[in-house]
């Protein structure tokens, strides 16, 4: 599992590579929290190349939402594929995000 | 010659004739105990009702009085309060106004004074009520022009009765056409004179529904007429208070039944009577509430009363008539088949023709095409029956219906002729029963009863019944006393049963049912006494284990049943067959249940673990094919609910392993995951909401919903102080998620 992020003024691209099952989330939710700190920006979370989420990742994914929302930012979820945007309707992900 | 043959005619016409009147006392006999049985059937039944439909009138008149009581004691309570405000008539409606508000099934209250009572006032009677829209206590006084209380018949009465009087039910037409009555009891002064009546009028809005608690039987209803007649509650809610006892009696045909009963309810008594309709009668019950002058009453038709007894009647009837025509038909085809016969002298040899026809006619009976379902590939049988005399009292039978095959074999105690009718008998029950039952335990049950219930030559019958759902190999058996047939799987056993009773012991014995599941290449063996039990000269028995060493050789069914027959014959020798032999074989062959595919995994409770698990479910999905979008899901449930394990199920700083088995069939995956971690039921958390907004949405429990999301199965348990969680999932023809 691999963790891109970009910087670009108040908007932070977050590039997921991999699989985000329970182990790889535990990794990434340390990457992260830090940037929480920067919610009241733009978030997009690139999934792209992101090829399994458990829930672990989801609650990540949920956390960062939630930050935003208290500091009045924003995050987009970008390019899931069919496998997780079922997961993200299973869950009622999909009515949490903006899904672009 | 000519006239011999004349006499012998003569003589077979006789027989036949003795046959068909012993037919008929037979058939005259069965109807008459089966009419016996059914009149005291119908008279307990009857009683029964008669007793139910008692002892609701007495709850109905215990809730009733239990309502009026709590008006009459609130009245009794405060008439001391109406007293100590006679010598002030100002304060008098702060009496009246407590009933009310203290008392929630009082709509109004008046205190109404003898004319004259106070010497400036004529008519004097505060009155409060509750408002029904507002609920508000409101205060008048009754005593205007147009309402001339000491007329009304609470007054009347109240004076009169010292322990208070319930009035005739009248609608209260200004408020809403409820029905009412009024409580009145006199009060008296400090002086002992009768100075007012204080009253309470409620409502009986609630009257209807006590008597729907009533209605025992769907069609049955109850009634409630007043003191004068007045229909109080009815069936017809338009006719409240609008009819009276002597119109609705005028509904009903029997006019001298309502007369009985006008009568008895005007007069408050209690009991019961028949009236009469169109084509059946009603049983009517009728009580009185005392203390109101009511009376209740409940009207059942008979019809609802004997439903189901008449049901069942008819079903033993039917059973009779069917074992007589079985009967009637052997008599008749024996004698046909005589007249071909005739030119036999010897009269041996002619009985013995007969009994070559009874053997056709009973061969002819049960199925002996073989392989009986040539068409369908999932089953094989095959079956045999050899009377020892021409015709025998073995029996087997088998078909299939809904996908299910029915299969039973049976041995009556004796042999020949009485034996075989027995085995007819029972046949045709056999199939008259499964044919709208599947539990063979209930076609055993309703088999014994009826069997008992003809047996008058006290015949019983080892039987053995099952029932195999085709599609999944469930066996459900039921055994009355049968040789416990055998199970050929991995190894040849004896299927575990219950031996219960043989049939015709005891009419109303509970069979118990029992069941198992079989699995591709299974087959049952099920045989009579006359194979084991086959002696040779040396009167040596042909045994169990001759029997099973055949079976150990595989073969088809029928080649099965051959080679013990064969075997037998060999054993024998030149022994005459001492009992009927039979044998069924069945075959399953249902290639959907093959032996399934099984995986394990073993992991440690470490969360490092998760990419074994990921291996493990992929290695499968290879395997069998799985579709990968569906072998990622899997995997997802999967994960979750091993990372419950890790988490919940182990303590930090515990260890402890994971079993994970795995098991493939033809559309089914199932995983079994195991620890022996401390109790933890993930199926026991909460469902979370997935409608919930942001706000409100906890990040915890996604796991577990998306383990019951994706899988069709889940389900826990704890055993021997292990977690097991059972998950599983259906995959489609076309192997999509």
């Amino acid at each position: 599992m691999e963790v891109k992020i970009e910087k670009n003024q108040d908007i932070t691209t977050v590039k997921f590579i991999g699989r985000l099952d329970t182990p790889a989330s535990q990794e990434v939710a340390k990457t992260l929290m830090p940037l929480e700190k920067d919610a009241n920006g733009t978030f997009i979370l690139d999934c792209e190349e992101l090829e399994y989420i458990s829930s672990s990742g989801l609650r990540i994914f949920l956390s960062l939402r939630k930050a935003a929302a208290v500091k009045g930012g924003n995050v987009v979820v970008r390019n899931i594929n069919n496998n997780i945007r079922n997961v993200f309707m299973m869950t009622g992900f999909l009515n949490l995000f903006d899904i672009e | 010659m000519k006239k011999k043959f004349s006499l012998r005619n003569k003589f077979l016409r006789r027989e036949l004739w003795t046959g068909m009147l012993l037919l008929v006392v037979a058939a005259l006999t069965l109807e008459a105990t089966t009419l016996v049985q059914y009149y005291f059937a119908q008279k307990s039944i009857t009683e029964i009702a008669s007793r139910r439909a008692e002892d609701n009138l007495e709850n109905a008149k215990v809730d009733i009085m239990n309502i009026l009581n709590q008006v009459e004691t609130a009245i009794r309570n405060d008439i001391w309060m109406v007293r100590a405000c006679l010598p002030n008539r100002d304060t008098i409606w702060k009496v009246t106004e407590h009933v009310v508000s203290e008392n929630p099934a009082v709509v109004g209250s008046t205190v109404a004074l003898v004319p004259g009572y106070y010497k400036d006032r004529k008519l004097f009677s505060p009155y409060s009520f509750r408002d029904t829209e507002t609920g508000e206590i409101i205060h008048k006084t009754l005593a205007y022009e147009e309402y001339d209380y000491p007329s009304k018949q609470w007054f009347i009465e109240g004076l009169k009765h010292e322990d208070g009087f319930w009035s005739e039910p009248y609608l209260d037409v200004g408020g809403g056409d409820i029905m009412m009555t009024t409580f009145s009891m006199p009060v008296r002064d400090y002086e002992g004179t009768i100075a007012a009546v204080i009253t309470a009028d409620i409502s009986l809005g609630w009257l209807k529904s006590v008597f729907d608690d009533l209605v025992i039987y769907p069609e049955a209803f109850s009634m409630l007429f007043s003191r004068e007649g007045k229909l109080m509650v009815s069936p017809v809610e338009s006719l409240v208070m609008h009819n009276t006892i002597h119109e609705v009696s005028k509904q009903f045909t029997d006019t001298a039944a309502m007369k009985v009963f006008t009568e008895a309810v005007m007069s408050g008594k209690s009991g019961n009577l028949k009236v009469h309709g169109e084509k059946s009668f009603s049983h009517v019950y009728f009580a009185p509430i005392e203390r109101t002058g009511w009376s209740m009453s409940i009207v059942i038709p008979n019809d609802q009363i004997m439903g189901d007894i008449k049901k069942h009647n008819r079903m033993v009837l039917l059973f009779q008539l069917i074992g007589l025509m079985m009967l009637l038909l052997i008599l008749l085809s024996a004698h046909r088949n005589q007249k071909k016969y005739k030119k036999l002298s010897e009269n041996e040899e002619r009985l013995e023709q007969e009994l070559e026809i009874a053997k056709g006619i009973q061969m002819s009976m049960i199925p002996k095409t073989f392989p009986p379902f040539s068409e369908r590939n999932d089953i094989d049988l095959a079956a045999m029956i050899v009377p020892a005399k021409e015709v025998g009292g073995d029996l087997y039978d088998f078909f299939i219906k809904d996908e299910h095959l029915y299969f039973c074999i049976g041995d009556v105690s004796g042999k020949g002729v009485p034996a075989s009718l027995v085995m007819a008998m029972t046949k045709s029950l056999f199939r008259a029963v499964s044919s709208h039952e599947k539990s063979p335990r209930h076609i055993v049950n309703v088999m014994n009863e009826s069997f008992t219930e003809m047996n008058e030559q006290n015949y019983f019958m080892t039987f053995f019944c099952g029932v195999l759902d085709l599609a999944n190999g469930h066996l459900r058996y039921c055994n009355a006393g049968h040789d416990t047939p055998l199970i050929l799987a991995e190894s040849i056993k004896k299927l575990p049963v219950v031996s219960n009773l043989p049939l015709g012991v005891i009419q109303d014995y509970d069979y118990q049912e029992q069941d198992t599941n079989l699995i591709y290449d299974d087959a049952l063996f099920l045989y009579t006494d006359g194979v084991t039990e086959a002696e040779n000269v040396d009167h040596k028995m042909f045994g169990e284990n001759r029997m099973g060493a055949i079976l150990h050789t595989r073969r088809s069914p029928q080649d099965h049943l051959k080679a013990i027959y064969d075997s037998v014959e060999e054993f024998v020798g030149g022994a005459p067959q001492s009992d009927d032999l039979t044998m069924l074989f069945i075959h399953f062959t249902n290639e959907a249940l093959k032996n399934p595919s099984q995986w394990r995994l073993v992991l440690h409770n470490d969360i490092g673990q998760i990419d074994r698990l990921t291996e493990f479910i992929n290695m499968i999905a290879q395997k069998i094919e799985l579709d990968p979008d569906l072998a990622q899901s899997i995997n997802l449930a999967l994960e979750e609910a091993v990372m419950n394990v890790i988490s919940y199920a182990y303590p930090e700083g515990t260890e402890g392993e994971i079993k994970v088995d795995a098991s493939a069939r033809k559309n089914t995956i199932r995983f079994t995951i195991s620890d022996t971690g401390q109790e933890f039921d993930p199926t026991a958390i909460p469902e979370v909401d997935t409608s919930l907004g942001l706000e409100d949405r906890q990040i915890g429990g996604l796991g577990i919903h998306l383990v019951r999301k994706i899988m069709d199965r889940v389900s826990y348990q704890r055993l021997e102080d292990k977690n097991i969680l059972t998950l599983t999932k259906t995959i489609r023809e076309n192997n999509g998620s």
